[in-house]
């Protein structure tokens, strides 16, 4: 079988597991909703409601239904591509999913091509003498990023740079003096579509604190990464080849080193951006970023199942596009690949 | 790398963009995912709906109640139960619609039909109907007086029915219609846009209008405050230090504060019966055990002053001592009475919201403070949950002792003692069904829910006469212990004026301003 068969035989296999995996997740999500502690009706009208209208507003959002009732219309709404009403605000789930994710995904990019710059700098930088004091420096810089609680390094960033110098925003995405530009939900592309200076910087002025947090705290994980292949990589019998042949330690590390070394860093890169759409958690909620993490964290506080579970399956189906696109991109890089 | 972006951070400090002239920034905790007021539940919303929209009456800040959008006081038939309301003329909604019977009649029964608080006017109202262009009816099901507060509850501020035609039966999250000083020019959860509305019928705002906006953590809305990215900023969710930092500063001149009327009470709910504590003289043990004053200044920077109570004071029915003060004497012997301290120590767990950062500070001084008092009759257990898990956990009866807090839905002592002692299926002193058993308490008392019941249809004396009456049977069987009392507080930056909240605990955003210097400019 050719490589491009075998390719798209890999790509198929993967597209078509796709519903199933997402049909998985959203059940896993629908069950342990509903298993778990607490109530929606105790989250929307406190503990103190007489029982008539906990039980209306009970019938009201359908919870009183049966399990098995409520699963399948569930299913039967994610089939028509329709997530249901937010328990708490009865708008749209894929509306308030819309209007979250490219907060996430803006704030996710700026960050992982901050880290992407950060780390693969800093990695590379030591190899000119390895264990020299660049070398350690890189090493301690990779560890000390890498095991640093996001929650706290956030919260010191926040003080330092926005309460105490003044110098930028403590939290939100954009001037509570502006309106947002209208558009695609990335202010800054919107923003610079609209040709908005002052919507322009007003929104950069709120994403540098903690894209710069969370790309630093990121770029560990691509300096090790960079670190550990290149080393790797310069120790192989080809780069020994491309010595002996008398090339220079420059070409030798750029042209034979460096491109072995980058690969594994783009499957990191692959599930960094994968994580990074749900994963920002803690970054989100310190500066008050309305991505689509912060809103899952408060909808689970408020047991808004439906929005809880649109949640989870759009971010799940990212995750599978992502990895699927970085296993391909993989495989076209590098040869070697088979399926 | 880091050093460029450390001189980069500087010069974007300076592309900060400009005010808008009059524009006031005030700063919450609470998120906005909807501005409709049937759709309302939480303190957040009832801030920004009180500067949208108009009540029938409202509850000045010296506690007087007075008519809004009502131009007198309910007139009463002989039975109590038609109460007809005159209204104002003249009053236009934000689409320029005007304001008359038809649309208060409009926005009561949509409310009752699909309100998330409907309850709070269903379980009184049977119909609502307009008996005039300018007057309304309201037929109770039974005499209620304290009806006037009710209708000063700003989710039945009244909605135009033209903007809402289409979604009578349905919630319109990110619009705004009704009669208030300001109007809704734009609407994200973060973010609310507030425009002074032209044509208000009332005294027009000061202010050239207001952006709300939610930040996430106490952390962010303190530093907020400081660094005058805020102008105003709302005590709701910020921590209790950063509380004290700011009165500290306000004390020093370098920030206004305004304190509201505290109508939020915390206390602890017993769960009365079942053993350990369906035993009486556990509950008094436990009740004289409280030293509410250091549990105040210890775990609220004395903050939240010390309450013996479940009516706030500032409302009418409240009984300043109702419940035992601290004596440990006093506790020791009641323990010793039921068999502990001579070598045997009662082990008594208490469940605290562990995502109320006061909670646990609670907690954990409670138990040093009955550690130190008394060791060798007591200790205290105390565990945390999260909050939406204990309100379940509590009305199945799973949890001993929990400490949590309530504020009413209007200021009323009614709506402080109904959702706590209001029992629909009582027996003896066990209430099987109601607000009792969801409170977590399962406690009632013969003939309790009938003087509750009967404390709503009197006025005057022998309605205060009642209220003491209740407190005092409820202090004495002890299913609760009020702990302390929350005020709202507000903190504005020196520039602007003073704050101000009205009777129930919201500020009066119409009245903010921007304090003019001597040269008679506003400050930047």
């Amino acid at each position: 079988m050719s490589r491009r068969s075998e390719l798209l035989r890999y790509l198929g296999a993967r597209l078509a597991l796709a519903p199933l995996m997402l049909w998985l997740i959203a059940s896993l999500v629908f069950l342990l909703l509903r298993v778990a502690p607490g109530d929606p009706i105790d989250a929307l009208l406190g503990p103190k409601a007489p029982a008539a209208a906990r039980a209306a507003l009970r019938h009201q959002l359908g919870l009183d239904q049966p399990l098995f009732s409520q699963y399948g219309h569930f299913l039967g709404q994610l089939l028509h591509g329709d997530l249901g009403l937010s328990q708490n605000s009865q708008e749209p789930v894929l509306g308030i999913i819309r209007a979250s994710l490219p907060a996430s995904l803006e704030l996710g990019v700026v960050a992982l091509v901050l880290a992407a710059v950060i780390g693969l700098a800093v990695g590379f930088s030591g190899i000119a003498r390895p264990e020299g004091k660049v070398d350690l420096a890189g090493r301690l810089f990779g560890i000390g990023t890498y095991a640093l609680p996001p929650f706290w390094a956030a919260m010191v960033v926040q003080l330092v740079f926005a309460v105490w110098l003044g110098w930028l925003p403590v939290g939100g995405r954009f001037p509570p003096t502006l309106l947002p530009p209208e558009g695609s939900g990335f202010y800054l592309f919107d923003s610079l579509r609209a040709g908005n200076g002052q919507q322009f910087w007003g929104a950069l002025r709120h994403l540098v604190l903690p894209a710069a947090t969370l790309g630093v705290l990121l770029s560990g994980i691509f300096t090790n990464a960079l670190r550990l292949n290149l080393r790797r990589a310069l120790g192989s019998d080809y780069v020994e080849a491309a010595r002996s042949r008398g090339l220079s330690e420059r070409r030798v590390v750029l042209r034979h080193a460096l491109p072995n070394a980058l690969l594994p860093v783009l499957t990191i890169t692959g599930i960094t951006v994968a994580s990074l759409i749900g994963g920002a958690l803690l970054i989100e909620v310190t500066y008050s970023w309305p991505g689509i993490a912060y809103r899952l964290q408060e909808a689970i506080a408020q047991r808004d199942y439906p929005l809880v579970q649109g949640i989870v399956v759009v971010v799940a189906a990212l995750v599978v596009m992502i990895t699927v696109a970085v296993d391909l991109l993989v495989a076209l890089l590098d040869p070697r690949i088979r399926f | 790398m880091l050093a460029a972006l450390l001189l980069v951070l500087p010069a974007l400090s300076a592309c900060q963009p400009r005010r808008p002239e009059g524009i006031l920034i005030v700063a919450t905790k609470s998120r906005i995912d909807s501005v409709d007021p049937a759709a309302a539940s939480r303190v957040g919303i009832m801030q920004v709906l009180s500067a949208l929209g108009d009540p029938l009456y409202a509850i000045a800040p010296d506690g007087r109640l007075e008519p809004r959008l009502a131009t007198a006081l309910p007139r009463l038939s002989a039975d109590g139960l038609h109460a007809r309301i005159p209204l104002r003329q003249q009053v236009l909604f934000h689409d320029g619609t005007p304001f008359d019977a038809e649309a208060m009649v409009f926005s009561l029964k949509r409310f009752m039909a699909i309100g998330t608080l409907g309850f709070q006017l269903s379980d009184r109202v049977r119909t609502v109907r307009a008996t005039g262009p300018h007057e309304i009816e309201l037929e109770l099901k039974q005499p209620f007086s304290p009806l006037p507060r009710l209708l000063s509850a700003i989710f039945l501020t009244p909605i135009s029915p033209t903007a809402y035609r289409s979604h009578k039966g349905s919630f319109l999250a990110d619009r705004f219609v009704g009669t208030g000083p300001y109007r809704l020019s734009f609407f994200s959860p973060q973010q609310q846009r507030l425009s002074p509305w032209q044509r208000y019928w009332g005294s027009r705002p000061r202010n050239g209008g207001l952006s709300l906006v939610t930040l996430s953590n106490s952390t962010a809305l303190f530093g907020a405050l400081r660094s005058g990215e805020v102008d105003l900023l709302l005590s709701s969710g910020l921590d209790i230090d950063h509380q004290r930092a700011l009165h500290r500063e306000a004390q020093a001149g370098r920030l206004h504060e305004a304190i509201g009327p505290a109508l939020e009470i915390g206390f602890l709910s017993l769960l009365s019966d079942q053993p350990p504590l369906n035993s009486l003289i556990l509950r008094q043990a436990i009740a004289h055990s409280l030293d509410r004053r250091t549990l105040s200044n210890r775990a609220s920077l004395g903050i939240k002053p010390p309450l013996r109570q479940l009516v706030p004071p500032s409302l009418p029915g409240s009984d300043a001592d109702a419940w035992p003060a601290y004596d440990p004497a006093r506790a020791r012997q009641l323990f010793r009475q039921a068999g502990y301290c001579s070598g045997k120590r009662f082990s008594l767990p208490l469940t605290f919201r562990s995502d109320i950062p006061t909670d646990r500070l609670f907690a954990l001084t409670w138990q040093a403070q009955l550690q130190r008092d008394l060791r060798d009759c007591i200790s205290l257990e105390p565990t945390g949950m999260e909050s939406t898990t204990a309100y379940d956990q509590l009305g199945k009866g799973a949890l001993v002792m929990f400490f949590y807090d309530w504020s009413a839905d209007y200021p009323d002592a009614e709506n402080f003692l109904v959702p706590l002692l209001g029992c629909e299926q009582p027996r003896g002193n066990h209430c099987l069904k109601g607000n009792s058993a969801l409170s977590g308490s399962f406690w009632s008392a013969p003939g309790l829910d009938q003087q509750l019941q009967q404390s709503s249809q009197l006025a005057g004396a022998p309605r205060l006469a009642l209220l003491h009456a209740i407190q005092q049977r409820a202090a004495a069987a002890g299913p609760y212990l009020p702990v302390w009392l929350t005020a709202p507080v507000a903190w504005a930056r020196p520039q602007l004026s003073t704050p101000r909240f009205d009777g129930s605990g919201r500020v009066l955003l119409g009245e903010l301003q921007r304090r003019e210097t001597p040269s008679g400019r506003t400050q930047p």
